[in-house]
Parts: C-alpha cells; structure tokens; sequence
C-alpha cells in the first residue's frame, strides 16, 4: 500500500509541476501588460518600467518559470503588485471560503445522491424508480447558474430566508453556513443527479453479481445485503467522481462566488487575469491545481483501500 | 454655504478667491445648508456598494473612485465637492481657503480637526506633508499628475499655509483639492508607518475611521469617537465590494445594500416597479464614449473615408439599443454641466446617409473593409453591431473584434509593439472627473501611442490644453476646451457617442448624498 501511495504522490508532484509550466506560459504569452493596467492611465513610463522591473517581467521567459518554482520551493509565492502583500497571505486567505464552498456542496449532494442512487436501486423498475430518475436527470440537465439565479430571486429576494450575498461575519461559524446555503445549493444540485444515477447503475451492477447471491442463498437480511455489501462497492467509482468533480466545482465556485458576492480562489483568479497580475493568478493556480492533484490522488488512495484489487494490480 | 461656494461652471472663476470660511460654514450649519442633517440614531448600518474591491489607504495609492469612496469618509481634505445636481464645493477642514494670486493658495484649518490613535490635533504640516508627498519622485505616487505644478506648501502658523504653485492651475479646485490627492493625513502616523500605508489605516481624521477590510467582500467603517465636527449619521457603514451590477440589484432587493448603481438595463423595471420603500434616481455620467479612427492606420488615412464614417453612425440607434434609450448622445468628451461643454457637434448625432455617401464617393474607397476593436462589454458589443449596420449602409464590411480588458487596454500602445498599426477603428470609453482638463489630457501629441490611439496631433489642441489649466477667466476657459473639441472633430477620427448614465437606487429611510454624476459621498449619507 505504502509503495501505492509513494507512486500516486509522485505522480500527483509531476501533474503538479506540468500544470503549473503550461499555465505560467499561457498566462504569459496572452497580450496584455501588467504594469500599465495596475498603475493606471495616470502612470508615467518611468513608473511602468519600474514595476515591469520588479515585476521581473524584463527576463526572459524560461527564467522567469525558474525563479518562480525556485521562489516556490522556498514558500514564497511572491507579492501582489497592486496591494504589496504577499501572494501567500492573498490565496490563503480566500482559499477557505472556497474550500467551505466546495466540501459543503460535495457533502450534501453526496448524502443525498447516493440516497437517491440507493432508493432508485433498491425499487427498480417501479414508479419511485422512475421518478427519481426523472428527478435526478433534471437536475443533470439545469444549468447551475439558472438554479443561482432563480433560489437568489426565490429564496433571497421574495421569501428573504437566506442571505443574498458574502460570506458571513468573520468568526461567526453560524452567520457563515448560513451563507453556504444558496451557493452550495446551485452548484451541489448537478451533483445530487449525477451521484444518484451513478450509486443507482453501480448497485444494480453489484446486485448482480455472485457474492450478492450466496449472501441471499445464506439467508441474509436485504437490507443488510444492500447498505453492508452492495453499496461498499458501489461507493467505489463515486468516490473517484468526487475526487475528480472537485476540478469541476473549482470552477463551479468561479461564478457561484460572482453570482453570491462571495469571495474565494475563484473569483480572486478571474480577477487576476483580467488585472494581468501574474505573481496572484500564479500563487492561485499552484493552489487549485494542487487541490485538485490532491482531491484525484486522495480518491485513488481511498479506493485502493476499499477494494484490495486496485492495491494489488498496482 | 451658497455664498461661500463657487460653481464652476455657472459663475466665472476669479483670479481672487475668497472664502470667510470659518463664518459661512457656522452660518450654513446653522441654516441647515449644504448637506443632509443626520438623525443621530444609534445603533445604524449603512450598507453601499463599490463595485471593485479596495486597493490601498494610502491617497498616494489610490486607484481612483473606488478607494476614494472609503478615503473620503475616514480622511478630511480642506475642502469637499458639494452633494447635489451642479459640481461645487465647500469647506471641509479648512476654515478658510484663499487664493491670493494665481500660484498661491493660503488656508487655514479649522481648530478641531484632528487624528485618531493619539495622533493628536491636524495642523499646516499635516497639509504641507499630505500634499508634498504625492509629488515625491521617490515615493513613486501614481497619483502625482493630479497635483500638477504644486511647488510646495509653507507653513505659515501652526494651523496656516500656503500652497505654492509653479504656475496657475484651475483643476486644483475641481480635481486637486475636493478628490483623491486633496486627503489629509497625520504627517507624525505615516513616519511612523515608514511613509506610506497599505490595507491598514494608521489614523483617520474624518467622521469615519477604518475597522476592518474583508478582502474581495467588504470594507467596514465606523464612527471616529474623535470626531469634533458634525456627528456622523451612522455607527457603521459597511461597504460591499461587488463587481457584478445584477447581483448587487438582487442584494439590494434582498434588503441586504441600502445604495447601489444599477444597471441600465434594469432601469426601466426598477422605475416601473421599484422595491418597496426605495427610490430610483437617475444622475448623468461625465464617462465618455466615442468611437475613434486611427489616423496612420493605410487604410483610414483618408478624411474622406473618416468623415463619411462619422456621418453614416446613428448614435439615436445605439443609444437606444445599447443603453436602453437612458443614456443620451454626446456632442464631446466634456459632459454638460463643466466647462467647455459644447451644445452641439459639428457632425449630427444622427446618421445623414445621403452625405456618408457622398463623402464615401469622394474618397474613393467604396468596398472598404474595416474592423473595430472592442471591449467585450454588452454594451460595447451592441453598439458596435449597430456600427456595423450602418456602415454596411454604404457598402464598408465592417469587422468586429472582441477582447478582454487587459488584451484591449494595450492594443494603441506603442511600448507594446507594432499592433497599434493594425487598429482601425476603436469602440473607446475613458472615465473622467469633474474639470475638463482630465478629457484633454490624453488627446495631445505626448499621448500619441500612450492613450491617444487615433495618434491625432495637432499643435493648436496641444496649445489649447495648457492654456486652459490656467486660464482664470471662465468664459474663456470655456471657449477653449469648445475649441478643443471643434479641433478633435474636425480630423473626422471621432465619432462621440455618450456620457452615459448614473442610475442608482437607495433605501427610502437613507438620505444619500451624491456628487452631480451620481457618486456618492458617504460622509454626507445620512437618516432620511
């Protein structure tokens, strides 16, 4: 297991690493200069060159990778050019609004995906079979930033039961879930039907099979069948999904932070691009990329330590 | 306070000027005059919105309306644009503000201003630090061309000076002083700070003072307890920081922002059925639009092919399509209600297509085809489908080309490289502030490949432009930056558009206080 792990990581350090190049090329080579947008109209050429200098942005490019991964490996990510604060404290400060947004979508849709995939499962064929799959198909198929748009109108504006924008008051845990409810709702509700149709196909895939029977031949409960054997494994390939759906909620969370006024790495990346401000998009995407290296390395490591054969055939 | 105001535009601006401060703001005060009385009430939040987050505290630093919203509130100047429909100003600091010749402005302070923080009471070298800083080469203030010829400010008495110009310059009164470089901060709590400041105050001397900024939410202020001045009308003013116009209309109907901007767009539903207990009010907007030719791009080096584009775009057509029929046409780039605003264009804002024609025929460019950089804005993006309509009128194909801020904010740059030779035409929108020597400022020969992306120069603009700075005498300041106008017109590279408009939308119980272009000044917000 530990030579498994010692490989994914490997691995995810590489993904990491080449994610982050071609992201820092990309960036680079789109038009735009950093220094006259921060500095604005009223900036004289002197001033420009000056920032373009501290910038590093008169070294040439494959130069500029190197002193960033260098600077990087020492823990620096550099400093912001508009506000001169570091980058570190900029992404880590907006990282956990994101993060909350993401783990707070991902958990309810999977509680009540994998209910759903469940409850399809366990009635198939039947008219709740049909109606959940209806449900769960639709809510596939409704575009996140509608679900935003129409729960902020209902919920917020007419009923004014949940809060329209922010975060919540720092240090108040309560004030802040309460913020989650309406962002994590418009992009959890895709996930609860994905989840649900993928649990639903997995079990009766499961159910299927051999061992399932001889636990029905020996005269085992059904329901201990269903939630003890059938839904362990049928769990495995929703944990890879969410391992992977994390990249998707990243950016998910972009325009759930735009519609809902939140801050988060998000809109702090989006931001950034428009402004060119290279060392912030730079500092934020080695974190989503990161995240999202972690979140598929992690899923790979749960799996191999639910299902023995995945460990094995690695 | 009316008598102690001087109007920009409606009067014309002495050589001399002199304000009994010090009596006309008790007299004022006591008439009620000039700004909002505050209720007084405890326990109060207001909540606006900017629609960018917060740069710096610093007025070295600043980027322009958006930290001044939150600069205004926390740092007192010596004097403050007037809230209301004509630009003007009153007193602030200051108690009394002289301009004893054109190059020499003294002022006195009023007797109870001071810091927070122990940083004790505001005096002549509080100014005399505020101002010389900004233009310090060495603190590299991007802000030091709002202080045009400052020389240096003298300390005179322990709460007198003199601000000493190199030579005369009229925008010190609509630009300088009342805006971002007027703020006055505590020489002793900057020195201390190690000369400039980041995201964290060191000391107010407004009615407001700093608590706290939540990075891409909001910024909180709160009553300065030091204050000795009128009391502030809330306890807090929290501002959120919203970049999306429609997500802050649904905030606002949420009950959750007390003033915003609105949209355009959603004016005329706002207007017909406006959230209950609220008012929608519009204010015009000194942004101008226009759309611009390149003049040493092959192709558009012909006037005749310029003016017959200039003739054929309807701007009635893009006004209403693009701006939902608010917004009006333009006759320049200087709004009404400053000098040098003109009364009309030499060429109609609506579309003469006989003349287009005629225009096209004489150049002898039939068939030509274009293309017209924009700003990826809805807006931008309409007007410029209508553009292409009316130039498909007279036969010219007409290219659209999109881009985003960064990419489009370089394409007329010469340090950027030669790109500047393939821009044709440009959808173009530059904002402004209330005098109008900041319209002129980036048509001139200088700016030719810096923000002057028609790369017009022409020497008697240039001349214009200096001139008018200093030129005391309004009427014919005015006359000036008319025929400064008349100048850029006449090259055929401009065809002016809009100013645009300022709808905003504010709670019924909050008594907001705006500037004439629909900015507010949250100093003066008060308890309806």
């Amino acid at each position: 297991m530990l030579k498994y792990v010692g490989k994914r990581l490997a691995l995810a350090a590489v993904i990491a690493a080449l994610s982050v190049t071609l992201l820092f090329i990309i960036i680079h080579l789109i038009p735009g200069d950093p220094a006259r947008t921060m500095l604005g109209p009223r900036a004289t050429p002197e001033l420009i060159a000056d920032l373009q200098l501290r910038m590093g942005l008169d070294q040439p490019l494959p130069v500029q990778i190197l002193i960033f991964f260098g600077n990087m490996l020492s823990g620096d990510l550099g400093m912001d050019m508009f506000s001169n604060r570091p980058v570190a404290t900029i992404v880590f400060e907006q990282l956990p609004h994101t993060l909350a947004l993401i783990f707070a979508s991902i958990i309810w849709s999977a509680v009540l995906g994998i209910f759903l995939g469940c409850f399809s499962a366990v009635r198939r064929n039947s008219l709740a079979d049909r109606l959940t799959g209806v449900l769960a198909v639709s809510f596939i198929a409704a575009p996140a930033f509608v679900i935003a748009l129409y729960s902020l109108l209902f919920f917020a504006v007419e009923l004014r039961w949940f809060p329209a924008i922010g975060a919540g008051e720092p240090g108040d845990i309560g004030d802040q879930l309460w913020h989650l409810v309406l962002p994590s709702f418009a992009i959890g509700l895709s996930w609860v039907g994905y989840i649900a149709r993928l649990v639903r196909a997995s079990m009766l895939e499961i159910m299927g099979e051999g061992h399932i029977r001889t636990a029905r031949a020996f005269g085992l409960p059904e329901k201990w069948i269903t939630y003890r054997y059938a839904l362990r494994l049928a769990i495995l390939p929703t944990i890879t999904v969410i391992g992977v759906g994390m990249g998707f909620l990243l950016s998910a969370a972009v325009f759930a932070e735009i519609v809902f006024a939140r801050p988060g790495l998000g809109k702090l990346v989006i931001d950034s691009i428009t402004t060119r401000n290279y060392p912030v998009v730079m500092g934020s995407v080695l974190v989503s990329t990161i995240l999202f290296v972690a979140s598929t390395t992690l899923s790979d490591i749960v799996n191999a330590l639910l299902d023995p054969r995945i460990r094995q055939s690695s | 306070m009316s008598k102690v105001n001087i109007e920009w535009t409606k009067m014309p601006i002495p050589r001399r000027r002199f304000l009994q401060g010090a009596s006309a703001l008790g007299l004022a005060a006591g008439a009620g005059a000039g700004f909002p009385i505050s209720a007084w009430a405890e326990g109060s939040t207001l909540k606006s919105r900017t629609y960018a987050d917060m740069r710096s505290l610093d007025p070295a630093f600043s980027q322009g309306v958006v930290d001044e919203e939150i600069h205004a509130p926390i740092y007192s100047k010596l004097i403050q644009y007037k809230p209301g429909r004509e630009w003007g100003w009153q007193l602030d600091a200051a108690a009394s503000v002289e301009q004893v010749d054109e190059t020499h402005i003294k002022f006195s302070l009023r007797d109870d201003m001071g810091f927070t923080n122990g940083f004790g009471a505001m005096t002549a070298e509080d100014v005399k630090y505020s101002f010389e800083r900004i233009i310090d080469d060495d603190l590299k203030s991007t802000n030091k061309p709002d202080w045009g010829p400052l020389d240096h400010v003298e300390v005179t008495g322990e709460r007198e000076g003199v601000i000493v110009l190199k030579n005369a310059f009229q925008p010190l009164w609509s630009i300088t002083l009342p805006y971002i470089t007027g703020n006055i901060v505590s020489k002793k709590a900057f020195e201390e700070a190690g000369g400039k400041i980041e995201t964290s105050a060191v000391a107010a001397s407004g009615p407001y003072m700093h608590k706290s900024w939540e990075p891409k939410q909001k910024t909180t202020l709160v009553r300065n307890p030091d204050w000795k001045g009128e009391k502030a009308a809330f306890d807090e003013i929290q501002i959120f920081h919203i970049d999306d116009e429609k997500t802050a209309e649904i905030a606002f109907e949420a009950g959750e922002l007390d003033f915003t901007r609105v949209s355009l767009a959603s004016l005329d539903r706002l207007k017909s059925s406006p959230p209950e207990d609220s008012t929608v009010d519009e204010f015009p907007s000194l942004y101008y639009a226009w759309v611009g030719m390149n003049v040493e791009n092959d192709k558009l080096k012909n006037k005749k092919l310029r003016q017959a584009i200039q003739h054929v775009i309807d701007v009635p057509s893009i006004m209403e399509a693009a701006y939902f029929g608010v917004a009006k046409p333009s006759t320049g780039i200087i709004a009404p209600g400053l000098a040098g605003h003109r009364e009309a264009s030499l060429v109609p804002a609506a579309q003469d297509l006989a003349k287009a024609q005629e225009l096209l025929d004489e150049s002898g460019a039939a068939g030509t085809k274009l293309a017209i950089d924009v700003l990826n804005k809805q807006a931008n993006v309409t007007a410029a489908q209508i553009i292409q309509a009316n130039l498909s009128q007279i036969g010219i194909e007409l290219e659209v080309r999109l881009h985003e801020g960064a990419t489009f904010w370089t394409l007329g740059d010469k340090s950027a490289g030669d790109q500047w030779k393939n821009v044709e035409l440009l959808l173009n929108r530059f904002s402004m502030t209330p005098d109008p020597y900041y319209a002129t400022a980036w048509f001139t020969c200088e700016q030719v490949g810096v923000w002057n992306w028609e790369r017009i120069c022409i020497d008697e603009f240039d001349k214009l432009h200096e001139a008018a700075q200093a030129e005391g005498d309004a009427g014919k300041r005015d006359a000036m930056y008319r025929r400064a106008q008349d100048l850029m017109e006449e090259t055929g590279a401009y065809k002016f558009l809009t100013h645009e408009a300022t709808p905003v939308i504010y709670r019924n119980s909050v008594k907001p206080a705006l500037r004439p272009d629909g900015l507010p000044l949250l100093r003066y917000f008060a308890k309806a």
